[in-house]
């Protein structure tokens, strides 16, 4: 066990009354990028709620080998946060801090410019001022994003992110984790739908399912084949890999990634 | 009556009820502004009902002790305000529950709190042992605007100003936890603790203030001018400053326009706060708008 792990699984069993999943073993360490791939109702969200400490484990170890919680950074699934609410898109960022800033505490100047300058960084530093909901979906996964790093994360974690984007806006999004989590050193963990962003952008590739009872952890090269992905979704899966690119088709539909640019196209 | 006395010559009468009516308007319209976010309107509905149940159980439990609640003083632990309190601050504790339940939509929670509350309250004062009370209970469940009594005006002032100092320092925690409880669960933020102090502040507001003006207007201030806040503008603190603005005016001029007109006041303040929807309503008749 690396002394650095941030979050460490030993045989732990996740859901609500009987187990989702088998027991998971799994290490997550500074500069990990762990994509979590599955079908509806696989039981991703089960085990990303189990990591961040909302759920207890049913059985096995969840532990910090740090000594500590991790500093987490969450973005939510696109509809999460209600657009409703009258929150300018700074605003949002700024409650990024506040779990630094701490419960009944001011924020201060530093918090403010901190959260002024994580916008920028996702290239929103114009529509600082606008209303979060009359932004665009993607523009406000940017906001999302933003106010998980001004949390100065040591653990990044998304939840279906780009469930509501086009490719182009799904590429985006997760090119600007990628190049800010990696910048940081943060860890990566990523729930996903999309077989080519988990081809594209993780190192690690979780695949689960509930009603196969499976669950297992690899490289992206060793977890994305024809037989695993077939055995994930019980449909037969074709995968071919050419030119660094990692071609996916189910049903008919291609997807392509290659180092990190996915992209989805229908097959000719 | 006097028919002849003008509004301004008849201070000495409505100056607390005026006085309860700003104050509840203020507390409800600040309120309000969490209450329509988080779309918890009928919570407060739930809760003046459970808080009415309290009372109502004050008189029953005071009956063995042969004590009347209209006697002038009355232990604390007989005192139907304690009672409105305890049961208000428990029905919010629980009312909170919804958001952490996944097999019963929020809805029905709520709707079961009202209607088993109200119910209750009936079954309470159809007991025989305090019947020939009954009559007189509906001012004490849910008071009236137009005669508050002056320890109902000071409770209601107390209960203001400690909701406000706390909301001074968690007010951010508030709207986080409002906006986005999940990511804030999943950022180490006590969620949980935070929601309990604001059903907590909620409830407590809304048993005092239905005590001192109604539980109509109560529930109106908790919803409408917050409501029609959030249709004109789009920045916190304008809402904010928006919502109890409509609030005190339609306390204020409810009160006015009730006295001048005699009307019934509780609802010309509710009539009046309604106002405040009509322009973006128009709006959005004529597909200016969206609501």
């Amino acid at each position: 066990m690396s002394p650095t792990a941030l979050l460490k699984l030993e045989r732990v069993e996740i859901g609500f009354a009987e187990a989702l999943l088998p027991p998971i073993d799994l290490t997550i360490e500074p500069g990990d990028s762990l994509g979590i791939l599955g079908p509806n109702g696989a039981g991703k969200s089960t085990l990303l709620n189990t990591l961040l400490g909302l759920m207890a484990p049913l059985s096995g170890r969840l532990s910090f080998p740090s000594g500590r919680r991790p500093r987490i950074g969450y973005v939510p699934q696109a509809h999460r946060p209600d657009p409703a609410f009258p929150l300018s898109a700074f605003e949002v960022v700024l409650m990024g801090r506040y779990p630094q800033v701490g419960v009944g505490r001011f924020s201060t100047a530093r918090d403010k410019e901190l959260a002024r300058g994580q916008l920028d960084a996702v290239g929103l530093a114009d529509e600082s001022h606008r209303h979060f909901g009359s932004l665009s979906g993607g523009q406000r996964q940017r906001v999302m994003l933003a106010r998980a790093l001004v949390a100065d994360p040591e653990l990044l974690v998304l939840d279906e992110p780009t469930s509501e984007m086009d490719p182009a806006a799904e590429h985006a999004l997760l090119s600007l984790v990628s190049r800010l989590g990696t910048n940081r050193g943060a860890a990566i963990v990523f729930v996903t739908h999309e077989v080519s962003a988990a081809a594209g952008f993780a190192r690690t590739v979780a695949l689960a399912n509930r009603t196969q009872h499976y669950f297992e952890v690899g490289s992206p090269d060793a977890m994305l084949t024809h037989k695993k992905l077939s055995l994930l979704y019980g449909r037969s899966v074709g995968v071919q890999r050419e030119h660094g690119h990692t071609l996916v088709w189910i049903n008919g539909e291609v997807s392509d990634s290659e180092g990190g640019s996915p992209s989805t196209q229908e097959t000719p | 009556m006097n028919e002849t006395i003008s509004f301004w010559d008849a201070a000495f009468l409505w100056k607390e009820p005026m006085a309860a009516a700003l104050l509840a308007a203020a507390l409800c319209g600040y309120l309000g502004v969490f209450v329509v976010l988080r779309r918890i309107a009928f919570v407060s509905a739930a809760l003046s009902q459970v808080s009415g149940l309290g009372i109502a159980v004050a008189f029953w439990v005071g009956s063995f002790f042969n004590v009347s609640p209209h006697q002038p003083s009355i232990p604390l632990y007989l005192e139907p305000l304690t009672y409105a309190l305890l049961f208000a601050a428990l029905a919010s504790l629980l009312l909170g529950v919804p958001g952490h339940v996944k097999r019963v939509s929020p809805e029905s929670l709520v709707a079961l709190g009202y209607v088993a509350a109200g119910g209750l309250v009936i079954l309470v004062l159809s007991s025989a042992r305090i019947a020939q009370e009954a009559h007189e209970v509906g001012d004490l469940l849910f008071g009236t605007a137009v005669a508050v009594k002056r320890e109902h005006l000071i409770t209601l002032a107390v209960v203001a100003a400690g909701v406000g100092v706390l909301h001074l320092f968690l007010f951010k925690d508030f709207m986080f936890t409002s906006f986005d409880p999940l990511s804030a669960r999943a950022m180490g933020f006590p969620v949980r603790g935070l929601d309990a102090a604001l059903h907590l502040s909620i409830g407590i507001s809304v048993a005092v203030a239905t005590r001192a003006i109604g539980a109509l207007p109560v529930f109106a201030f908790l919803v409408l001018p917050a409501g029609a806040a959030l249709l004109h503008v789009h920045r916190l603190r304008l809402v904010i400053v928006l919502s109890l603005a409509f609030a005190l005016v339609a306390a204020g001029l409810g009160y006015y326009l009730s006295f001048i007109w005699r009307l019934p006041t509780g609802p010309t303040m509710v009539a009046v706060a309604a106002v405040a929807w009509l322009p973006p309503l128009v709006r959005a008749l004529f597909g200016k708008t969206r609501l």
